[in-house]
């Protein structure tokens, strides 16, 4: 079962140069979320940078690893990504 | 609630049981898969179904394309695990839920959020 600093290791060895903090939300070590800051990011889309980091797992993700929630932005000098959390956790609508 | 808000799409009517776990080219869930993604402009694959969804992710999603009175269609990948392997096999995506619109993958419930705070989500929808 891997844990936070595993998932981290793992994502910045393969993305050269990212900066990655990961939470293991429920402590079960199979639902993580992380937030990725990456030059190689740059130009592009959304969907490829979550692509970039779901690769690094194959077909670990929907395996060991159930969740793996994502914020990916390019190192643009802009803490962008680093502090949407509250927003979303209060922006969003439930169900 | 409100029959409306979406469209519920079997994958599992019995003429697309296929007989073997097969190739691209004979293989009926994946051109069932395919088949809705182009016939909807706004299609979810989730887990469970908008009324009674099964996962966070997937409520969490329904209830973004909900609040901006999206009419969207919704399929529920859990009756049958085949639907998720062909899904993700023709998506490169890993992860349910995964919205499409117009044909496109637009991402899981972490893109949708994003999107959906910043105000892209309702002007793509």
């Amino acid at each position: 079962m891997p844990s936070a600093e595993d998932i981290r290791q793992r994502i910045e060895a393969a993305i050269p140069g990212a900066s990655v903090e990961v939470e293991d939300y429920t402590g079960g070590g199979d639902h993580f979320s992380a937030t990725v800051t990456a030059a190689a990011f740059a130009g592009l889309t959304r969907i490829q940078q979550h692509r970039l980091v779901y690769d690094v797992f194959g077909a670990e993700i929907g395996g060991p690893i159930h969740a793996l929630a994502l914020k990916t932005s390019p190192a643009t000098g802009r803490e962008h990504a680093a502090s949407g959390d509250d927003e979303a956790a209060t922006s969003i609508p439930t169900p | 609630m409100s029959a409306s808000q979406f469209e519920p799409i079997p994958m599992m009517s019995s003429e697309r049981q296929p007989a073997t776990p097969a190739s691209d080219e004979s293989n009926p869930i994946r051109a069932a898969i395919s088949e809705a993604i182009g016939e909807h402009k706004v299609i979810l694959f989730m887990k469970g179904t908008p009324e009674a969804p099964a996962c966070g992710f997937s409520a969490r999603t329904v209830a973004m394309l909900q609040s901006l009175d999206a009419p969207f269609a919704a399929v529920d990948v859990l009756p049958d695990p085949r639907i998720r392997q062909e899904l993700s096999a023709i998506s490169s995506w890993p992860t349910i839920p995964q919205l499409f619109v117009d044909g496109e993958l637009v991402g899981g419930c972490d893109i949708v959020t994003e999107m959906y705070e910043s105000g892209e989500l309702a002007q793509l929808l």
